[in-house]
């Protein structure tokens, strides 16, 4: 009689060396796992569950300034430099890692409302209303926490005075030029004491004004006659502009995609437009309540960060209709200026109650080293999360924020305004001849003209 | 409209006139050249004006329209209001012109008013002849006679041209000034540098634009620009975009990694490498190749010494080589194929075996024997091995090649080392001899061996008594068939004594196996055909004898399983002879035979012996048809089914008719209802997943006890609720899928717990339902996948690492018509394209 046992041949349970890993059989057949659906669709649950646990995005605050801040530049070279400035004409640098001041640029009278840096990061610009443009020679960072000790301070290396007041300032990436926007829009070199040219196209003043860091002699601003403006060094003439029905308080190019521009409005959304169509957005961005003040590209170009005015910063992927993050806290007031730090890590707030925050741009995200076992399991949570994301469960917790009282309901007075505004346009058009009433996209009803 | 043309007429008409008195004294010449370079751009009009410039009034009459003129009342009569109203306007037109024209005067009456102030007409005559050096009475006879009809509300001047100069008519041309210069000095000088002026048009400057225009322009230019710019982008964003993956920071420099880099870090550490780098290193030879390399050839003096050896070294060398190349020389010139052959041998056997000194070939040779003596005793290379022992023991052989090509060595070294003692034996034993004497011993020998073995078989008859065969009639039946086997057995010795010499050899070939009785077959298949239909028993002995055969045959045992069952089963025929079991086998197929005999068996011992009557012919034809079935089995085979149905058909004489297919399966399943079951089923699954409402049934409670409640019956609400609830079970089972299908269960039970897994609508990049389903079809995790692929699934869209600056992008070329591999494959970082298909992208080029 034959007699089936359990038979493994020893070499293949033989390992050469003893440093090498047990060899792990494991039968892939489908048919032994019936279960697996079920099962990753649990691990979904728990992943996005253990997601919403480990959301500590706030990392820390930067305390110093003292009065709103205003603006703020990161440093293009150095990932922990950090400009700030205030309404009273302070500007600080900060170690993000540390999150205290290194060293302070005093000099400006009235508020600093522009702040930039070279690529370099030798170089800082500053402008305000005082109607200066002052540079300033960055200190070198040291390695060695030198500014425990001391504050020290730095002199302007240069101060240009100028016509009129100025609402906004940024340097072009990798070039020496970098443009003002005050009453009409300057681009200055670093070493002359006057604009090397000067553009104005209708006579309301600029409010702001980013330069293309993929294309860097494309540059685009926005003006208090609602309108956009996108502008060429080369030919040295504006290209096309479109007048909006609010006004834009900023602009942010995507770093990956040359020819997208995202404005941050003062309706509360921000739109997304293809440079070469401005005729209507291409995405609008819908979820602050308030003015959007600010808004700068993550510099891997999949996300944006905005500041508004109703107290809170958002994330938002850059094709999505609506955020996937909400920061706020109690104590921070309104916010003027926003950054995504240069590794696509952090996000930088500056709010008018003096402080800075740091954020991590992923909430839930582990920080410092991560073991690759580690890193295998979060990838694999991401992923599963992501593939059952549409399924209610998933999605509730996925997407579930508290929010603060004003901001919720705010959000429900829109949503109710909204909605009444859709039920009369839907009964006009009941009650009209068909083909009478057109209701026009969002996106394209909020763009009124565009000019040539 | 007639109307509107004729004051149109009468307004060009006044202008005209205007313009004849008030303009300035052009000569006829100008007038004409005038006239005619207005002509080429409407000629109607142009006619009309050089008619009144030569003050030949022409106003265009329409002429009557034939409706209008009454001819032979064609037409109806309509009253045109048309007519009078254009009538009105004329006459409007005209007012209006006549209300401007006292303003002009008022205007104008500085110059020429009424006859009050003559000091004024004066001093403006001379200021006019001032200006125009023209006498006096030029204007005043002018001013005085012509009364002036002003066309403009203001006067003409260089900010308020006319309304000709506005429309491009009658302005004043270089001509004009040309003409009083006309005769003097110079003048033909001036008219030859106008006219080359004229014609070199290339340096003709145009008047800018306006501003704005110009801007404009400009802007348009520049947009292009930017479109053009943006454009290139295109197809990087796009690739970008549609990667599943994109890579930031992969290339970061971990240091140095050119050759210079590397070499400078170099230091000499064994021997050789040091006397390099001290040659390297020594300053004078570093030196001498600076210079010009006239001093290393000092450095390379050799002494005369070494000249001299280095010389009879070489010389020596070569004449040894010499001689082996004659030596191989001739030897290849031998032509004796068994020379080389050994001399291969020894090549092989022992590698400088040629070149060895007989004596030490001698002590080579004791080794050698040495060797295969101990090889003969210990074994040791015929894998007996412990290695060998444990690779043969697992199988591993089989497995590796390796491990079998080095077991296979070790018996050629076995082989090699024990050659000498066959060839010591018998020292002329070729493979040919053999071959020569073999053939009369051998046949004798395999017959030999053949009857042996027959006798072995017979004799070994002894089946091992398990408790079925120890039954008394199995003993019986197995008695009688070794009985059998015993004279079959003899038989074939007989037979095989019979046969002798070349014929036995051939036979030989069949001795072993089940071809043995194959070949007897035939005889007796001779013998059945004499007596096919009325010889059973002895047809059913040979039979069994044959099956049982079979059984002891080893040649062939997967037909041998089968051949036993069929053995026994008719063993057990055997046994109660009686029993003439009937098949109607020839109905089924070959294979399916088996199963049924087994199943008939039993049934026909339960029936006791029941008679299916089969008729000969058509068992005839029955077993035709199952030959020609089996037509590949083996002959032996065929012929035993032929001799079952032989026996089959044997037992039966009475007529058949082969009932229907329908009825045979109804016969079969007869005493189950299955269409009954079904029906009962189904009911049973719509109950389940359409519950039936209960039932209102009185339950005790209020007004009970004192029997009013049984009197009245139940409440109409319960009642009429029972109502709904039985029609809504009613809709709700005709709107089942199953509803029209008589013989289909459709379940239209909802998995609650599978529900939570599945999405109503579909999710938002996707676009068909097969691509989703696609997609959700295959786990990602680590327990459902290769540790190959589940990196690659699990990848996140953007891979990036903390700590380091990510820079925008840059620019480089991409083919837009490249192929990238699919989404789910494994990619390198460098490349970043994959095609996502199916998915809807929210494009923004």
């Amino acid at each position: 009689m034959k007699i089936k046992t359990l038979s493994r041949s020893v070499d293949e349970y033989t390992r050469e060396r003893s440093q090498d890993l047990q060899r792990v059989f494991h039968n892939f057949d489908p048919s032994l796992r019936p279960m697996e659906k079920a099962v990753e669709y649990q691990r979904a649950l728990t992943a996005a569950k253990l997601e919403k646990i480990f959301a500590r995005p706030f990392v820390g605050a930067m305390d110093g300034h003292r009065d709103g801040v205003s603006c703020m530049a990161k440093n293009p070279n150095y990932l922990k430099g950090i400009f700030s400035a205030s309404m009273d004409g302070d500007i600080r640098l900060w170690d993000i890692s540390s999150r205290r001041t290194v060293c302070q640029f005093p000099g400006h009278q009235g508020a600093v409302r522009g702040l930039t840096a070279s690529t370099d990061g030798n170089v800082l610009v500053s402008c305000g209303t005082d109607c200066t443009v002052r540079l300033w020679n960055v200190p070198r960072p040291s390695l060695e926490d030198s500014s425990i000790s001391s504050e020290n301070f730095i002199e302007p290396s240069a101060t240009y005075v100028w016509k009129n007041a100025f609402w906004a300032v940024d340097h072009q990436f990798e070039g020496d030029l970098f443009a003002t926007a005050g009453a009409q829009l300057d681009i200055w070199n670093h070493n002359r004491s006057q604009p090397v040219q000067s553009f104005q196209w209708g006579t309301d003043s600029v409010i702001s004004v980013r330069f293309n860091p993929g294309e860097p002699n494309l540059l685009a601003t926005s003006a208090s006659d609602r309108s956009i403006t996108i502008y060429d060094l080369r030919l040295s003439s504006a290209a096309r502009k479109i007048i909006m029905m609010t006004k834009t308080n900023s602009i942010a190019w995507n770093p990956m995609e040359p020819m997208n521009l995202t404005a941050a409005n003062e309706d509360g959304s921000c739109y997304s437009f293809d440079g070469r169509k401005l005729d209507e957005a291409k995405c609008v961005h819908k979820d602050h309540v308030s003015a959007v003040m600010d808004i700068d590209f993550s510099p891997t170009g999949r996300e944006f960060v905005t500041g508004s005015y109703d107290r809170s910063v958002r994330i938002f992927p850059y094709n999505g209709g609506h955020s996937r993050e909400i920061y706020h806290t109690k104590r921070m007031q309104r916010v003027f200026c926003v950054k995504y730090s240069c590794d696509a890590t952090y996000v930088i707030s500056g709010s008018d109650d003096t402080n800075l925050r740091l954020w991590k741009a992923k909430a839930s995200e582990q920080l410092g080293f991560i073991l690759p076992r580690e890193q295998k399991k979060h990838e694999y949570n991401e992923a599963v999360k992501n593939r059952y994301k549409h399924l209610s469960e998933v999605k509730r917790i996925v997407r579930h924020r508290h929010l603060p009282k004003p901001i919720y309901k705010a959000m429900g007075i829109i949503r109710t305004v909204n909605d009444s505004k859709r039920r009369k346009e839907a009964r006009r058009k009941a009650h009209s001849a068909p083909g009478t009433v057109v209701t026009a996209p969002l996106r394209k009803r909020k763009i009124i003209k565009e000019v040539e | 409209m007639g109307g509107g043309e004729k004051r149109k007429s009468s307004f060009k008409n006044l202008a005209n006139a205007k313009k004849r008195r008030t303009g300035p004294h052009l000569p006829s010449s100008i007038l004409k050249t005038i006239a005619n370079e207005k002509r080429p751009l409407n000629s109607d009009e142009g006619d009309d004006e050089i008619d009144s410039a030569y003050g030949d009034f022409y106003e265009y009459e329409e002429g009557v329209p034939e409706e209008e003129s009454r001819k032979n009342n064609r037409y109806e009569r309509v009253v045109n209001y048309e007519f009078e109203l254009a009538e009105d306007c004329e006459v409007k037109t005209c007012f209006k012109l006549s209300l401007f024209q006292p303003k002009d005067e008022n205007v104008e009456s500085e110059d020429d008013d009424d006859d009050d102030d003559d000091d004024d007409d004066d001093r403006h005559s001379r200021m006019l002849k001032n200006v125009t050096e023209l006498p006096i009475s030029a204007f005043q006879g002018e001013s005085k006679n012509k009364r002036v009809v002003f066309t403009e509300p203001y006067p003409e001047s260089e900010f308020n041209p006319t309304r000709d100069v506005l429309e491009g008519k009658s302005l004043t041309t270089i001509d004009d000034f040309m003409e009083p210069l006309q005769g003097l000095h110079g003048n033909s000088q001036l008219s030859n540098m106008i006219s080359r002026m004229r014609k070199d048009t290339q340096s003709l400057v145009h008047a800018p634009l306006p501003k704005p225009e110009q801007e404009r322009l400009e802007r348009d230019v520049a947009n292009e620009l930017v479109y053009k710019g943006f454009d290139i982008w295109v197809p990087l964003v796009k690739r970008n975009r549609e990667a599943p993956t994109i890579y930031f920071n992969q290339d970061v420099n971990v240091g140095y990694s050119t050759v210079g880099a590397i070499a400078s870090q170099f230091h000499p550490r064994t021997e050789f490498e040091m006397k390099m780098a001290s040659l390297l290193d020594d300053h004078e030879i570093l030196e001498a190749h600076k210079e010009d390399g006239a001093r290393l050839l000092e450095f390379n003096e050799v002494s005369m010494e070494d000249h001299i050896k280095r010389r009879n070294h070489v010389a020596k060398m070569r004449s040894m080589l010499f001689r082996v190349d004659l030596k191989h020389k001739r030897i290849k010139q031998i032509k004796s194929k068994t020379y080389h052959r050994l001399k291969n041998k020894d090549l092989n056997q022992s590698g400088v075996g040629a070149f060895m000194e007989p004596a030490m070939a001698k002590e080579e040779a004791k080794k050698q024997e040495a060797r295969r003596v101990k090889e003969r005793m210990t074994l040791k290379h015929k894998n007996t091995g412990q290695w060998a022992k444990r690779m043969l023991s697992r199988g591993l052989n089989r497995k590796y090649d390796v491990t079998q090509a080095a077991l296979s060595k070790q018996l050629q070294i076995h082989a090699t080392l024990s050659r000498k003692m066959n060839s010591t034996k018998d020292e002329s034993s070729s493979d040919e001899e053999d071959l020569n004497d073999g053939s009369d011993q051998d046949t004798s020998k395999l017959i030999a061996e053949a009857k042996e073995k027959i006798l072995k078989t017979v004799d070994d008859d002894e089946v091992p008594i398990s408790r079925l065969m120890s039954l008394p009639f199995m003993a019986r039946a197995v008695k009688k068939k070794n009985e059998e086997a015993k004279e079959e057995g003899k038989r074939d010795i007989e037979e095989l004594e019979k046969f002798g010499g070349a014929e036995t050899s051939k036979k030989s070939t069949n001795v072993v196996g089940r071809r043995v009785f194959g070949a007897e077959a035939p005889k007796e298949s001779e013998k059945e055909s004499d007596n096919l239909f009325d010889n059973s028993d002895s047809s059913d002995n040979d039979m069994e004898d044959n099956e049982l055969e079979a059984v002891k045959d080893n040649a062939s045992p997967a037909r041998n399983t089968e051949t036993i069952m069929e053995a026994e089963k008719l063993d057990d025929i055997a046994g109660n002879p009686a029993s003439k079991t009937t098949f109607d086998v020839a109905l089924y197929a070959s294979g399916s035979w088996k199963k049924m005999t087994g199943c008939k068996n039993a049934e026909s011992k339960k029936a006791s012996k029941t008679h299916v009557p089969i008729s000969q012919s058509q068992d005839k034809k029955e077993s035709s048809d199952s030959e020609s079935d089996d037509s590949e089995s083996d002959d032996s085979e065929s012929e035993a089914e032929q001799m079952v149905d032989g026996i089959l058909t044997c037992g039966s004489k009475e007529t058949y008719e082969i009932p229907c297919q329908a009825e045979l399966v109804s016969r079969a399943f007869a005493g189950d209802d299955v269409e009954g079951d079904f029906e009962k089923d189904k009911q049973e699954v719509l109950n389940q997943e359409v519950p039936e409402p209960e039932k209102p049934v009185q339950v005790a409670g209020w007004g009970h006890w004192t029997n009013n409640q049984n009197k009245r019956g139940l409440p109409s609400r319960i009642v009429r609720e029972h109502e709904e609830a039985k029609k809504t079970r009613e809709q709700a089972l005709r709107k089942r899928k199953d509803a029209s299908f008589k013989h289909v269960i459709i379940s239209e039970k909802v998995d609650k717990k599978a529900e939570k897994l599945q999405t109503k609508s579909l999710p938002y990049p996707y676009t068909s339902k097969e691509v989703f389903e696609q997609s959700m079809r295959m786990p990602i995790g680590p327990e459902f996948n290769p540790t190959t692929i589940v990196g690659v699934l699990n990848r996140p869209e953007v891979v990036k690492k903390a700590g380091v600056i990510i820079k925008p992008v840059k620019f480089e070329e991409v083919n837009p018509n490249d192929e990238h591999p699919r989404s789910h494959q494994k990619q390198k970082p460098k490349k970043k394209g994959a095609l996502k298909l199916n998915t809807r992208q929210r494009v923004i080029q």
